[in-house]
This record gives C-alpha cells, structure tokens and sequence, in this order.
C-alpha cells in the first residue's frame, strides 16, 4: 500500500478547519430543537448546514491527498495582529473619551503594523483624518458620533 | 497641517457645562424601533412639538431589535437625568414580560411614567376574497375551519401576534401562524391571498381598506374611528371582549426628579392638545380618547393592568395553541 | 400611451422647479457621499436625515430621500472599485473584477463604466416605472413564499460560478455563509440560536460587520503583508474614462444587466439583491472567455453596477403602487412619507398623481445628476490611489471603524469586526474568498424564512416547491446554473492558474 502524502497542505488546513467549524456550529445549535423535514424547527437548517460545511471539509482534506496543490505559504502575524489591535483601540475609546481620541489612537496603532510609516507625519495626518471625518458624519450627516465626551465635564 | 489646528480650536471652544433649568441640551427620544414604524412616527408627530414647548430638541433615536426590548433596555439602564426618555408601547411595557423570560427591565418598576402619546386601534382584516359578509360570519367561519386557516404576524412578541393570540384565544381559533419579518411583508401576502387573516394597527392598514385591496371585519374600539369610518367596532360586530390599542407611551427612567416628569407630562399635555398635532395623529388613525392615561399617574395603571391582562392570555394562547405541525 | 406621456410630463412639470431640483442634486450628492463611506448605509443616513426634511413639502422631501438611496448605490461601487470595500450588499460583485481593474491601472475605466451602465440603467428602469408599474405589480404578487424560497435556491447557485479559484471552496464559502445567517433570534419561535448569550447577537450578524471585517480590514491586513501588491495600486493611474474598445464590450452586458436588475427589483421581498450576482454570473457565463472574470474583465463591472441600479430603481414599484415598502430603507420612506401626512398605499398614483409622478421624473433627472457629479470625481478618486499606502491604510481602518459604529452607535459592532477580520485574513491565507460566503448571508435568512413559511402554509407538504408552476421553474434554472457551471469545470480539472490576492 502506497503510503498517503499530502499534496496540497493549504486544501488540507482549509478542510481541517471547515470541519471544525461544522463541529463548533453542531455544539453550538446542540440545545435547538430541528422538528421535522415538513415543519422544520429552528435547529433544523443550522444542523443541516452543518453537515454540508464539515461534508465539504471533508472533501477538502480527500483533494489535498490526492490532488498536488498551493502550500501554506507565509503566515505573517505582527502586520493583521496590530490592526486588530487598533479597532479594539477605536472601540473601546469611542464612547469615552470620544473621535477625538478614538480617532488618532486607533491610527497610531495601525501604523505600527507596517515598517513604512513615518511617524510625525502620521500623528499629523491622523488629527487632519479625525477632523475630516468629524465633518463628515457629525457635521453632515448628522450621526450621534461622540466627539469628545469626559464624564461630568463635557459631552460633545 | 491646518486641519489640526481646527480640531484644537473645537476643542477648546467646547461649551463647559453650568447648572441651569432643564431642558438645557437636546433630548435623547429612543424610539425601540425601526424609523418609520408606526411607534416612530407617533413620537416624531408628538416630539416636534413638545421640542417647540421645551425650548430644546427632542431627538429621536431608533434603537431597534428583539421586540422592542433592545431600547427599552438601555432606555431603563439610563441615566435618570430627564436626557434620555422612550416611546413604549404595549409591547415593550405590557407583553414583553410574557413574551421574553429574561427580561432585563420591569415595565412598572425600571420607569417613571410620563403619559400616553396615542393609542393605536387594531383591526382584524382579511384577504380580499375572504367569503364571509361580517365580524360575526368571520368569527364562525374562523371557528369552524381554523385548522385550515393561515394566519400572518410579524415576529413572537409583536402586536400583530399578541393580539391575534388574544383574539385566537378568544373566538377558541387554531390556525397555523404564519411568521414574517415586519408587518410590510405580512401585509404583502395578505394582499396577494397568500394568507387568508391577520391583526394590526390601525395605521399600517387604511390605505389598504381604502383602496379594497383586503377587507376589515373590526376594529376593537369603543366607538369607530374617524379614519375608517365604514368599519364596524367589535362592540357592533358581536365581539365585545376584543378590546385591545397598541398604546404609545412616553417614559422616562426610573428615579428621574419629579419636577422634570412634571414639565415632561406638561409638554406631552400640551402636544396633544394641539390642533395641528391631533389632526395629524388623528389622520393616521390613532386614538387619542383614553385622557386618564396621558398623566403619570394613569400611564402607571395601564401598564400595571395590561402585564397582567398579557401575562393570562399568552400564557393561555400557548397552551391553546395547535400541537407542532 | 399619452397617458403615459401627459404623466410624464405632470412630472417634469412638478420635479423641474428650483426647489425640487436642488433637492434632488442635494439627494444625489449626500448619497453619494454615504455610498463612497463604508459602512454606513442609507438606513442609519435616512433616519437621521428625517427630521431635516420636515420643513419641506412633501414631494420635495421624497425626492430628496429617493436621490439618498439611488446616490448610495451608484457611490457604493467607488469604494467597492478603489479600495476594495463593499460598501453595499449590492456591490459585492464589484469588488471582483472592479477592483482587480484598479489594481491593473484601468480604475478609471471601471469607474466610468460603473457611471455610464448605471446612468443607462436609471434611465431604462425610469421609463419601466412611467409605463408598467401596474401591471408589474400584478406580476409581483404571484410571488409567494415558496416562490422566493425557489428564486434565492436558485440564487445560491450563482455562487458556483462567482468563484475565482475552487469550486469546492466557494461551495464551502456559502454554506458558512448560510450558516452564519442562522445565528440570532429564530423568526417563528423566538429561540436565539448560536448567541451564546450574548445580546447584541441576537439581532443576527450584521451585514456591515461582516462586510467590513472581510473586505476593509481583511484586505488591509493582505496588502501589508504581501510586499509588491500595493505598488500595483498606486503605480500607474491610466486613463480616465474606459476606451472605445472597453465601452463596446461593456454595451451588451450593461443592458443585460437592466433587465435582469429590473426583473428581481420589482419582487417585494427584496430579490433586487439577487441582480448584481445575476448578471456576473450570466456575463461570465456567456463570455468567450470566462477565465478572465476575476482578472478585471470589465463586463464584470459593467453589467452588475447596471443591474443594481435598475434593481433600486425598480424596487420603489412596490413601494409607490401597493405601499408595500420591499426592504427596510423602503419602510423607512412610508414612514417619510406618513410623516408627511401620505400614508402610502395603492391609492397614490389617483390621489396624489403629482406627488407620485414627479418622484419618478425626479429619478431620471437624479441619474443624469450622478452622472454630472460622478465623472468629473472619477479623476479626483484616482488620483486618491497615488496617497501613499502608509498613509491610506490607516485611514481606510479608522473611516471603517467609524461606518460600522454609526450603523447601530455599538462599540461592540467595531470589536466584533476585528474577530471577523482576523478570521477573513486566515481564510484568505487558506484560499477561501469572501464574496460567495456574503452571497451565502444575504440569501440566508429569505431563504430560510421563506422556506418555513412555504412549509407552514402547505402544512409540511414538500411538493409544492413543484406543484406551483413560478417556483417549479425557478428550481430547474438554478439546477440548470449549477450543472452547466459545474460539469466543464469538472471535466477540465482545476487548471492551476493561481490569482494572487
């Protein structure tokens, strides 16, 4: 017997983890009643679809040992990792102290993730962006967007 | 870099806050649902003017989702400044108790009441080709073939269903009940006859009447409304029990100063005293006949009354209602 | 037929006052404005803008919201084409070729297509409103639950042949994407399903979450660790307008589009999002060669933009002839209109002929106002490409961040788009694409509410997905899709041309 090789281990990975997912949805829609065929219940369609992602998954991992495909390739990890990090920044400061602060913060984390960025010339840009988008969707548009707001003293 | 310079400039122009009379900034309206939905027009109707009676506007903010109990819940964690009010309506403070298990707020207790903006009469209506003359041939025909009747509603916890489960309750109907999201797609299929009945306000449905394209078989009012005048009350058609509005309330959170209630109510008094703002209420179909309600005082009984009235029939409609399919 | 024409003019008559211009070109330009912002969408714009129109009369303040929607779509496709952001559901399909053209130096050329398909389309699906909107209307009823249970079966199938790389993978990709429009509170019993408690879920995902987390964020995240891509995006700028060369291959699928777009507008359950993945997967499927769709195949921007333009145009059908609104903006103008003291219903085209007809002029006069407003920018917005990337990746995360937040003012929306990003960038890195998954969302939940409606009614009898003739065919269309899709891609293997990312 010929022994199994993989061929394709970003098929492999994306089946492998298709297949996870379809395990985490069945737990997840584990307490949901599916009803019948005719009269489905509200678990009934999760649960199916399901089945098809982890069926699909499974395919995935069938190609990937029979078929010669990509590798995994580069998983660079700072780059995505700092921009995420800057819309939790954005999140958690829009509220209080508001865009004035939110705005530039957030900017100022994203530009972490590249090694091009020029630093003085990204603060500046980052108050001018702020300002901009100040006039935008508070000014223009007239959405409740908190500007600056410190508890007790201003709400903007 | 100017742009920067202007941002500076709006920072330091910020106006510090004093102590001054109420209402001295805008005021926060969270209407719980989606705007142009009759309970956002009600507010938008009756918050222009009592902007104009306060001096200060009132913003409506629609904070929709879950029924309604999304905004009633921020609504009762606010703060009891008299900045952030809510149009309630039967739903969020009377049905919402029986409808959600884990609700996060009390209608009576999370609130301090400042009065009954307008109440909106709910019809019983039906396809164009419904074969029967009148309410009281609609309620036997309903009993006898409800098994094979369909009936539309716009989601667990909306009027439309509450009220239909009160009036299936009533005339002992099972039929099976057809689920849509929004009262605009229920409608849709009602006119196209692909179900056959339904319950809803007043004002989502006269244009429909009007123009013949469904049929009212009642509208559960003491007397008939102005804005439909052919269509019998439920008194007349032999239905007295149905009697339930889709009220439209204004609260504020609990603990709010009872001197900004007061002003609150006072505007709210007069908002509906205006002739302008009835005409336009009155227009669309509300009711604007229960006066004890528009006071603090009468607000807090209605609600009282209506979670209980709820909490009976939905607990009873769903032990009535047809076996799972 | 001079009926038609004496309404017409009626129109122009009430749309062609200075007032009512004004209106509609400060409709057009605030649409276009919140079309080119991702994330915020004419709903969260509408609402808020609600209050601004109760000074106005009637007509003019419809007119003005009209030009919001139909401005949103037509901006929607800018930042779909420049930076790769859908910024509406319809302009998805966009993002596939349109900004694969951008990155090829011809976003000019996209652009312009995107300008002229949609002004041509506006101008068709006007004239469609003036002349049939009653007897379409009539057509729309037909249409049941079980009908648009089949008709967004069908849609699925479109997805097979949106992919750009596997077919397996993007088979994969929709049914997450069904998956993921599961989630939330279940229509007809009230259970949340997959919320884990949390609150804010039990609404369902959000559209520009997902959105944004896959498309903005997901791409950001792609092009700062892929060194050469954003070279290619600010290199060269091209020329501005397509050639004549691109615009006689775009003249077909541009009314294809319409039509189709058109068509799935009328619908009153919101088929006119169908339009755009129609018309790709009909242009792709007609093409010589297909293989250049996903590579900047121009058809692939033209003839979508054209069909999600009819298909908001045509979308008002429902809306002005029955009162009944088709989507959530369009509940939003009966509330508009209510407000106004014009409760919509089948009886405004007699009652209120003046109001009725001048908003449908108003549409023709509104399209060649985008256009006016959008050729002209087509320069400005290139030469948007040219800030350098260090600088314009920042700002795409924050001005992001800023739409997700306004659509429902939670902080929690902004962080649930991280998680969805980081997991996009994954899947990118696993050769999943986003399209087909967003496809999958969309249809999701009409399908499903659709399909137990159907249910309901027959009382579990499967059959009458077959028994009623519209839905039967529809059934056998998507089947049709599927296979004609399926089967060569199968006979020739999977050529292993790869598409960088």
């Amino acid at each position: 017997m010929a022994r199994i090789r993989v061929q394709a281990p970003q098929d492999l990975v994306a089946g492998a983890s298709l297949v996870a997912v379809a395990l985490f949805a069945l737990w997840a829609a584990g307490p949901l009643d599916s009803g019948r065929m005719g009269a489905p219940g509200p678990g009934l369609l999760p649960r199916f679809l399901a089945l098809m992602v982890g069926g699909a998954g499974l395919a995935l991992v069938g190609v990937s040992l029979a078929r010669p495909g990509e590798s995994l390739g580069r998983w660079p990890v700072r780059g995505p990792a700092l921009i995420a990090l800057s819309v939790v920044t954005f999140a958690l400061t829009i509220r209080v102290p508001g865009l004035v602060v939110a705005g530039p913060a957030a900017m100022l984390v994203a530009g972490a993730a590249s090694p091009e960025t020029r630093w003085k010339e990204l603060a500046i840009f980052s108050f001018a962006v702020t300002a901009v988008c100040t006039a935008l969707f508070r000014s223009l548009l007239h959405l409740p967007i908190p500007i600056l707001v410190i508890p007790g003293w201003v709400t903007l | 870099m100017r742009p920067s310079l202007i941002v500076l400039a709006v920072v330091l122009a910020l106006p510090l806050q004093g102590r001054a009379a109420y209402p001295e900034r805008p005021i926060t309206l969270i209407v719980p649902f989606a705007a142009g939905g009759p309970t956002d027009v009600v507010a938008r109707i009756v918050g222009e003017h009592m902007s104009r009676t306060l001096g200060q506007q009132l913003v409506v903010e629609n904070v929709a989702g879950a029924g309604g109990t999304t905004g009633s819940t921020r609504a009762a964690q606010a703060a009891p400044d008299g900045y952030t009010l809510i149009m309630g309506h039967m739903g969020t403070h009377g049905a919402a108790p029986a409808v959600y298990p884990d609700l996060k707020y009390d209608p009576a207790k999370s609130f301090a009441p400042i009065g009954m903006a307008a109440g909106t009469p709910i019809l019983i209506v039906a396809r164009k080709s419904f074969p029967a003359k009148d309410l009281k041939e609609f309620v036997a025909y309903v009993k006898k073939n409800s098994e094979k009747l369909n009936e539309a509603h716009a989601g667990v916890g909306s009027v439309s269903f509450t009220t239909c489960a009160f009036f299936n309750s009533l005339v002992g109907a099972k039929p099976t009940r057809v689920v849509y999201r929004g009262t605009g797609p229920a409608l849709n299929d009602l006119v196209s006859g692909q179900v056959d009945y339904m319950c809803d306000q007043i004002v989502n449905l006269v244009p429909q009447i009007q123009a013949g394209t469904i049929k009212a078989y009642g509208v559960a009012l003491p007397q008939r409304s102005p804005a439909l005048p052919d269509v019998p009350t439920t008194k007349e058609g032999g239905l007295p029990e149905f009697q339930v509005s889709a009220w439209n309330a204004i609260f504020a959170p609990k603990g709010t100063p009872p001197e900004i209630v007061k002003k609150l109510s006072d505007a709210l008094t007069k908002a509906l005293a205006d002739e302008n703002t009835r005409k336009r209420l009155l227009d669309l179909g509300a009711d604007l006949s229960d006066k004890a309600a528009q006071t603090p005082e009468g607000l807090a009984k209605l609600v009282d009354s209506e979670v209980a009235r709820w909490k009976k029939v939905l607990a009873s409609a769903s032990k009535d209602a047809a076996p799972p399919r | 037929m001079s009926a038609l024409l004496s309404n017409l003019s009626l129109g122009f008559s009430v749309a062609f006052t200075l007032p009512n211009l004004g209106l509609c070109f400060l409709g057009c330009l605030v649409g276009t404005l919140i079309g080119v912002l991702p994330g915020i969408g004419p709903i969260a714009t509408i609402t808020m803008l609600l209050p601004v129109t109760f000074g106005l009369p009637p007509v003019g303040a419809l007119i003005m919201l009209a030009g919001i929607y139909y401005g949103a779509q037509y901006g929607g496709s800018t930042t779909a084409i420049l930076v790769n952001i859908p910024g509406e559901v319809t302009s998805v399909v966009t993002t596939i070729d349109g900004h694969q053209m951008a990155r090829q130096g011809r976003a000019g050329a996209a652009l312009g297509i995107a300008a002229l398909g949609s002004f041509f389309a506006g101008c068709v699906a006007t004239v469609i409103i003036a002349g049939l909107a009653v007897p379409l209307t009539r057509v729309a009823l037909l249409f049941g639950p079980a009908e648009y249970a089949a008709l967004m079966t069908a849609g699925l199938a479109f997805a097979v042949v949106l992919a750009r790389g596997s077919i397996l993978k993007s088979i994969a990709m929709v049914l997450l994407g069904l998956l993921l429009s599961t989630v939330g509170q279940d229509l007809e019993t009230g259970a949340d399903r997959m919320t884990f408690g949390v609150a804010s879920l039990s609404d369902g995902i959000d559209f520009a979450v997902l959105a944004m987390g896959l498309f903005g964020f997901a791409e950001v995240m792609r092009n700062l660790t892929v060194d050469q891509a954003r070279d290619v995006v600010h290199g060269k700028i091209g020329r501005l307008l397509p050639t004549r060369g691109e615009l006689k291959q775009s003249a077909l699928p541009v009314v294809r589009g319409t039509l189709l777009g058109a068509v799935l507008g009328i619908l009153p359950g919101n088929g006119a999002v169908l339009g755009p993945f129609a018309s790709y997967a009909l242009e792709k499927k007609l093409a010589r060669d297909p293989r250049r769709f996903g590579r900047g195949a121009i058809e692939g921007v033209a003839g979508p933009e054209s069909a999600n333009n009819a298909g908001a145009q045509t979308s008002f059908i429902p809306l002005l002839t029955l009162g009944i609104p088709p989507n959530a903006v369009m509940a939003l103008m009966v509330g508009a209109m209510t407000i106004h003291g014009i409760v919509p219903g089948p009886l405004v085209m007699t009652r209120n002929a003046s109001l009725f007809w001048g908003v449908i002029a108003s549409m023709w006069i509104g399209n060649l106002m985008l256009l006016v407003i959008n050729l002209p920018l087509i320069g400005a917005w290139v030469r948007l490409l040219k800030v350098p990337y260090r600088l314009l990746y920042p700002t795409i995360v924050i001005v992001c961040c800023v739409g997700i937040y306004s659509v429902n003012n939670l902080p929690e929306d902004v962080l649930a788009t991280s998680v969805v990003a980081l997991l996009g960038y994954a899947g990118s890195r696993l050769g999943f694409e986003s399209a087909p998954l967003l496809l999958g969302f969309v249809l999701g939940r009409l399908l499903e509410e659709n399909l137990r409606r159907a249910l309901a009614i027959s009382r579990g009898d499967l059959a009458i997905f077959i028994h009623r003739p519209v839905s039967a065919w529809l059934l056998l269309t998507g089947l049709i899709v599927l296979v004609v899709a399926v089967v060569p891609a199968i006979r020739t293997r999977r050529e292993q041309v790869f598409v960088e990312e």
